[in-house]
């Protein structure tokens, strides 16, 4: 059935699953593994209190700021994408979805610039526990939006497709599900390793 | 208020937390208040993500949990770690 602009997209069935079972078992081990370097973080703080007050006056708090803009847009902008879909708007959604490939690459070129201001001031994961936990939690998150940006460009193909309609677009909903879910763990990094003092 | 800009108004709530937490790590002297208005405000942004981006509002109740849960522990572990660090260290040491 061909929906048009004008006719108020389905409600989604409350109680449902987004997108599939499948990405939801990812998400949820991405989650633990997030929760579990957490873990590990807050642990270190409780042994080293001074070297996890004095770290972050090393980072660019500038540069975490914009990652977090670009983390928060880009979830924003796959909101705007699910929802373009189920108003049948393919070319709209298409658009959204450019703009969280633009957010991400933003959000990659950022933190390569980070990475090289960071060592140019000597700032490197051994010297001391708080930026190897730095380092070992930012490489992860950004080894997850690189996985997401695979899984974002598998989606713009499908949507340019027309593999997605406002009745099925259930791969679409995974990938932003996943999306939200890396967005999440930036949340928590940002104010954890760049904010609090 | 229509779903499309409930979606525009949280993500410029989102990006001015953003700011707002950004300025006040850089300006204002750490303690524990500054930790609570943090760890807050990291619990809000999560909610707001889980419940709206992520439309797990009305969505299954055991994801919905799960995600809630998150940043409820996590901002609650942040502050406790700042009142009781020492005896977790000590917990914690081999």
């Amino acid at each position: 059935m061909l929906l048009t602009a004008d006719v108020p997209p389905p409600e989604p069935v409350a109680g449902r699953i987004p997108g599939n079972k499948g990405i939801w078992a990812g998400i949820l081990s991405e989650m633990t593994e997030f929760a579990l370097l957490f873990g590990v973080y807050f642990v270190a703080r409780a042994h080293y209190p001074e070297v996890f007050r004095e770290g972050p006056a090393r980072l660019s708090t500038l540069a975490g700021t914009l990652n977090t803009v670009m983390m928060i847009s880009g979830s924003y902008f796959v909101a705007k994408a699910v929802h373009a879909i189920r108003q049948n708007r393919q070319q709209a959604c298409l658009r959204w979805l450019l703009l969280v490939l633009l957010a991400a690459s933003g959000y990659l070129l950022i933190k390569a610039l980070e990475f090289r201001w960071n060592l140019s001031q000597g700032v490197t994961g051994g010297m001391n526990l708080f930026f190897t936990v730095y380092y070992y939690l930012t490489f992860t998150h950004m080894v997850h939006v690189v996985w997401g940006m695979m899984g974002l460009m598998w989606v713009m193909v499908r949507t340019r497709s027309g593999a997605y309609s406002p009745a099925d677009h259930d791969g679409l909903e995974a990938f932003a599900s996943y999306w939200h879910a890396t967005d999440l763990a930036w949340l928590v990094i940002f104010p954890l390793l760049y904010v609090l003092h | 208020m229509t779903h499309e800009k409930l979606l525009d108004r949280l993500w410029l709530l989102l990006v001015a937390l953003t700011l707002g937490g950004a300025w006040i790590g850089e300006a204002v002297e750490p303690g524990l208040a500054v930790t609570l208005i943090i760890s807050l405000t990291m619990a809000f942004k999560g909610r707001i993500v889980v419940d709206h981006f992520m439309e797990l509002k009305t969505a299954n109740r055991m994801l919905r949990n799960l995600m809630r849960g998150f940043f409820y522990v996590l901002p609650a572990v942040n502050v406790l770690t700042i009142l009781f660090g020492d005896w977790l260290a000590r917990l914690t040491t081999l």
